[in-house]
């Protein structure tokens, strides 16, 4: 198809051609081109069909403002809806398609909704489907849900990789418009480190959209040199592609930047940056959108906005129709008519709804003042109008402007309201901006290109004052300073058709009539009762009409009416690049323990604990499930030796002159009397009494401790400690730092542990009974001289040590204690094995120790010490907290020894139905003891050691079972100890 | 029965890669220790700078001995991190942190953090996708050290030189560190695009 609307003297390349398909029809364009352009410079008006309504809709904006042109780009897993042909630049192989009907384009078949609008207008669903209540699920929600929304996804895994990134700047200038450039010149040459962002892949901003001229040159030739100086400046940083989208506290700006959407391929690059911008300060240059007035089928595809009329035929060298007709507001519209016939295009009206003198002379027009559109017709695109004056007037095209709104959005994002102006008919920015945000040019009603390059300057050299960095001089720029006068006209009270307010939406003036006679006249109310404002678009060419209108109809100003909350995002931003890299395996770091590598070369099953990895249990071969591998683990454990990775635990070096007395206070028991060369088992209170931790903290030294607490808890207890440590008592001589990752450490456990520890561990270092008895600790050396700490504690219930080695011998060691082991049939156990160990022995962890638990409810009250005070001992004596019938950890065995325990169970006493008001406790943590061979369990209940032997039921409603148990202590085996001394 | 030996490795396993201008690298042979300053701070900061030829640096600042053997990093008030090289000599020994008294609490961490650095013309453009602070040269001056994280990973970054940055991160997570760095890389060195 030949290019039948393109005209010359536009800004694209015309000496190279792109091809791209629209509805896999083939068309030519050039560099520099918009879908959009292209589209209109091939001739195609109809390229989309509205939203509620399927009425056919053409481009009515060069813009991100654009409602009705929205496409679907690209095939299969790279398919986008939604994406506005106004800003999705040209490139060779483009392919888009158009969204929103049933069937062919120009033939949709929910077009009968449109047939249906007198009973589909706003507050249709509200009243509608509020009866009959049971057709709510099974047709109204279906069938709705089956008509919304626009466009449609592929269902597939988006191939496109985004990113994400931090930038910092002086001044974040956003829009690289006339009065963008002019402040980025006057900051980049005053020193500033300066951003420049522009949703455009052109900047220069609507320079090239017009005719005016700059210093005796055009617009457009003042911004490209003005770029051209700017990109050579060290100290600022030009963005293209990139929309400023949201305004943040603390001058953080989220910006979206545009990387490879211009591209047929991203080749392997990320597609879009999220970046979040740090600024000291920033000027709002975003401009202005023009707006539409509402009249009878105002809709239709030809329709359009004069200052989107006028940047076609200026930069990209389309005309939008061959006989184009203005209908205007203000004097701004003239320029649309006068720009094209000094193109040669046919301009066969301007109608202008102020009864004035002409404000300018366009060759070939009729020149009708006083008076406003009416109607337009053609179903798929207007041949004709008709104006107030009975008039009819042929045109393909109608170029409509309402006046321009000032981009406020961003200067509201922290719930700022702009104010009506009156003379410009427009809304401003109030004075209550974000911190360190200005506003200049049209976004601040500066709204001729003279005073919008003057305002870039003026405000440039406040804001660098106000940095007390030197301005430069301010240059002297001569520019046009065009006419902007306007006497508002919002809608053609005449017309006896649909006036379009909202295009994406298809809101209506009667739509705001009905919303102001239901009572829903609080431009919020009217936003959500009418859907204006709502979709991609947010109401950018639509919101300031329909307020207007309804503040026509509510008798209040537009100022008392007000806007709605502009919030973030400015225009849409992908889900996608929302989660920049975080997506997989990369939503979150993996952390390894030291011997993770060889725990995978032996087929360890991992489990993710936290960020952590961990291997769960390690199988052999012949083993079909897991429950196997694992009583084999804790079996072979308990009858020879076993070696698990505990380096998860969290490791903290406590040091310092009062290290002991420092731990007396975090702890609720006593360190300060620990001797050198013993561990302790340690319970760490919350500030209301609560158990916060456990874990064992041996005393290395006369000042240094090593701490060690959960792997769950081990940055949420140093935090705590350092907040105590420096908040709390700061006159204490205390020094912490994690040593978490300093030290690979493990448990070896068994009755063969100390002979196979006696092969590793350097003879230096008896670790004999005597020598090395229970709680005891020591810096050793193994395998001849390598630094080690090796502690005598366990957690399995068996005799056992925990040796720890630096980090970098992890990954060896584990090898190297097998291998000593091997006359022992030594065993690597996993996680599971070391919880089942754990439950056998009775010892509370993560289940028992929840944030609702104190040491008296798992046993452990004496040792909340009364001879010191330390967080939590005052409230852990609460009345409620030391109740006679409170909860006790114990132990829990089936009745049945073949049932199975589930944790979670309630116990409730026999004969009573399992309600919340029997409800006696629950059961914590249960495991398959192979040791036993039955199934057995650790729980709360009330007043449970002085129930032993009593049967309770375990109800489990939500899995449908209740089981007969009988309170145990909760020390399945060796409960005196013996093995663990041995 | 063999001989019971352990073998060492480091986080990375030697890692070193170009990415275009830039080269990442794992960092080698180097000690790692914290020094806290018990409260009585007069005769720490005296045995520091005897035993260390340098003074005590601020938080956010590095000092380096007058010999170029020791770095330290100013992480807080009362806390600076000592960086000197752990390479065995030729006679069979390396370098070890000196005796610095009983008012320092020092702590071993040489195996608590993985190494890297980064080094080109894209670091800076690399490291922005993910460090959140200002790395300009005029800020981030060179010798400055922070605290930040990046991809929710605790990080040390040290502006060592032009355009050369060294980065630490805890050892358990530095395969995602180490991949957080080369995909950094990857997504800002430019490749030849001819459409």
């Amino acid at each position: 198809m030949s290019q039948v609307n393109r005209i010359e003297q536009g800004l694209v390349d015309t000496n190279r051609e792109l091809k791209f398909t629209f509805n896999d029809k083939l068309y030519i364009a050039h560099p520099g081109d918009t879908l959009a352009s292209a589209l209109l410079a091939n001739g195609q008006r109809l390229v989309g069909r509205s939203f509620k309504y399927h009425r056919p809709r053409g481009i009515f904006s060069c813009g991100s403002e654009e409602p009705n042109a929205l496409v679907e780009l690209r095939r299969g897993a790279y398919l986008e809806p939604n994406t506005r042909a106004t800003v999705t630049e040209l490139f060779d192989g483009l392919q888009a398609r158009s969204q929103n009907h049933r069937g062919p384009l120009g033939f949709d078949l929910m077009g009968i909704n449109d047939l249906l609008s007198p009973f589909l207008s706003a507050g249709f669903y509200y009243k509608t489907f509020m009866w009959p209540k049971a057709f709510w699920e099974k047709l109204y929600e279906p069938v709705i849900r089956a008509s919304a929304g626009l466009g449609s996804l592929s269902g597939l895994p988006d191939p496109d990789s985004y990113d994400k990134g931090f930038l910092h700047a002086d001044i974040l200038i956003i829009g690289a418009g006339s009065a963008g450039l002019s402040a980025a010149l006057l900051a980049g040459e005053s020193g500033a480190r300066v951003i420049l962002a522009d949703e455009d892949f052109k900047l220069g901003g609507r320079l090239h959209a017009e005719t005016l001229q700059v210093d005796g040159k055009s617009g457009s030739q003042w911004a490209t040199s003005t770029v051209k100086t700017l990109s050579k400046m060290d100290n600022v940083r030009l963005m293209s592609r990139t929309t400023v989208y949201g305004a943040f506290d603390h001058g953080i700006y989220g910006a979206l930047e545009r990387k490879t959407d211009h591209l047929a391929s991203a080749h392997g690059m990320p597609r879009q940056v999220l970046w979040r911008i740090y600024a000291k300060r920033s000027i709002v240059c975003t401009g202005a959108t023009e707006r539409s007035i509402a009249f009878g089928n105002n809709d239709r595809p030809g329709v359009m906005l004069a200052g989107a009329v006028r940047a076609y035929a200026n930069r990209w060298g389309v005309t939008p129709g061959k006989r184009v007709a203005v209908f205007t507001n203000n004097d701004d519209g003239w320029r649309t008519a006068t720009d094209l016939v000094n193109k040669g295009v046919e301009v066969s009206a301007v109608i202008d709804s102020r009864s004035i003198e002409a404000p300018a002379s366009v060759a070939g027009a009729s020149i009708i003042m006083g008076t406003n559109v009416i109607d337009t017709m053609g179903r798929a695109g207007i041949h004709t109008i008709a104006l107030s004056n009975k008039q009819t007037i042929k045109c393909d095209c109608l170029a409509v402007s309402g006046g321009w709104n000032p981009n406020v959005h961003l200067t509201c994002h922290q719930r700022g309201r702009p104010s009506w102006n009156e003379k410009q008919a427009c809304f401003l920015p109030d004075g209550v901006l974000p911190p360190g945000m200005h506003v200049a040019g049209a976004a601040n009603g500066a709204l001729s290109l003279s005073s919008a390059i003057n305002s870039g300057f003026l405000v440039a050299t406040d804001v660098l004052q106000s940095l007390n960095l030197n301005a430069a001089k301010m240059p002297s720029v001569n520019a046009d300073d065009e006419s902007t006068n306007i006497e508002p006209f919002w809608h053609s009270k005449q017309s006896t058709k649909r006036c379009w307010i909202d295009l994406q939406n298809d809101v209506t003036t009667k739509d705001i009539v009905v919303s102001h006679q239901d009572g829903f006249r609080a431009v919020e109310h009217l936003k959500r009762y009418t859907t204006l404002g709502m979709a991609t678009d947010q109401g950018k060419t639509s919101n300031v009409l329909g307020l207007a209108i309804m503040a026509e109809h509510s008798g209040k100003s537009i100022q008392e009416t007000g806007t709605t909350i502009f919030r973030p995002p400015y225009s849409p931003v992908p889900i996608g690049a929302l989660a920049g890299r975080s997506r997989g395996k990369e939503f979150k770091p993996t952390r390894k323990t030291p011997s993770h590598d060889w725990a995978e070369a032996r087929g360890a099953v991992f489990v993710e604990t936290g960020n952590w990895l961990r291997a769960q249990w390690f199988p052999i071969e012949g083993e079909t499930h897991w429950r196997e591998s694992v009583d084999r683990e804790v079996l072979q454990t308990r009858n020879s030796v076993g070696i698990c990775d505990v380096s998860t635990l969290g490791k903290i070096d406590v040091q310092g002159k009062d290290a002991g007395e420092f731990l007396d206070r975090v702890y609720a028991n006593t360190f300060s009397t620990l001797a050198v060369g013993k561990v302790r088992y340690g319970i760490m209170l919350r500030e209301d009494g609560i158990l916060m931790d456990d874990g064992t903290t041996a005393r290395m030294g006369e000042h240094h401790y090593v701490m060690t607490t959960t792997t769950a808890n081990a940055v949420s207890v140093f935090r705590h400690l350092e907040f105590c440590r420096q908040c709390l008592w700061p006159g204490l001589d205390v020094q912490l730092i994690s040593a978490t990752e300093q030290w690979a450490q493990y448990a070896v456990a068994g009755p063969n542990a100390r002979k196979l520890l006696q092969k590793v561990v350097d003879p230096d270092f008896p670790i004999d009974n005597e020598n090395f008895p229970f709680m005891a600790c020591s810096d050793i050396t193994v395998c001849g001289g390598i630094g080690a700490r090796l502690f005598r504690i366990s957690f399995s219930g068996e005799l056992a040590y925990e040796i720890a080695v630096p980090t970098r011998y992890g990954n060896s060691i584990m090898e190297t204690l097998l291998q000593a082991g091997e006359e022992f049939d030594a065993v690597p156990y996993g996680t599971e094995a070391l919880g089942v160990m754990r439950v056998e022995k009775g010892h509370a962890a993560g289940n028992e120790l929840n944030g609702q638990t104190t040491a008296a409810n798992i046993g452990l009250g004496r040792m909340v010490s009364k001879k010191k005070d330390s967080i939590g001992n005052t409230l852990s004596e609460r009345e409620g907290m030391n109740r006679e019938n409170g909860l006790v950890l114990v132990g829990f065995k089936p009745v049945n020894s073949a049932s199975t325990l589930s944790a979670g169970a309630h116990f409730v006493t026999r004969g009573n139905a399992a309600t919340t008001e029997n409800d006696e406790g629950w059961m914590t943590s249960v495991a398959y003891s192979p040791t036993l061979e039955c199934s057995i369990g650790l729980g709360f209940i009330q007043r449970g050691q002085a129930r032993m032997g009593e049967i309770v039921e375990a109800a489990d409603p939500l899995r449908g079972k209740s089981t007969s148990v009988e309170i145990v202590s909760p020390h399945f085996i060796d409960p005196d100890g013996e093995r663990l001394r041995g | 029965m063999a001989e019971l030996t352990l073998k060492a490795q480091t986080p990375l396993r030697g890692y070193s890669n170009r990415f275009g201008d830039t080269r990442l690298s794992e960092l080698s042979d180097t000690a790692i220790y914290s020094i806290g300053l018990a409260l009585e701070t007069a005769p720490a900061l005296k045995a520091i700078k005897n035993s260390l030829g340098t003074d005590w640096p601020e938080p956010g600042k590095s000092a380096s001995s007058t010999d170029g053997v020791y770095r330290l990093l100013g992480l807080q008030a009362d806390q600076v991190f000592v960086l000197f090289s752990a390479a065995t000599a030729s006679d069979g020994q390396s370098q070890q942190l000196p005796n610095l008294g009983q008012n320092t609490y020092t702590t071993d961490q040489s195996d608590s953090w993985a190494g890297l650095y980064i080094e080109g013309l894209s670091a800076v453009a690399a490291l922005e996708r993910i460090c959140p602070i200002d790395l300009h040269s005029s800020v981030f001056e060179i010798g400055r050290v922070t605290r930040t994280s990046m991809e929710h990973l605790a990080v040390i970054i040290l502006h060592e030189a032009e355009n050369r940055y060294l980065l630490l991160s805890p050892t358990s997570s530095a395969q995602s560190f180490l991949h957080a760095l080369e995909t950094s890389l990857q997504n800002v060195i430019p490749i030849p695009i001819d459409n």
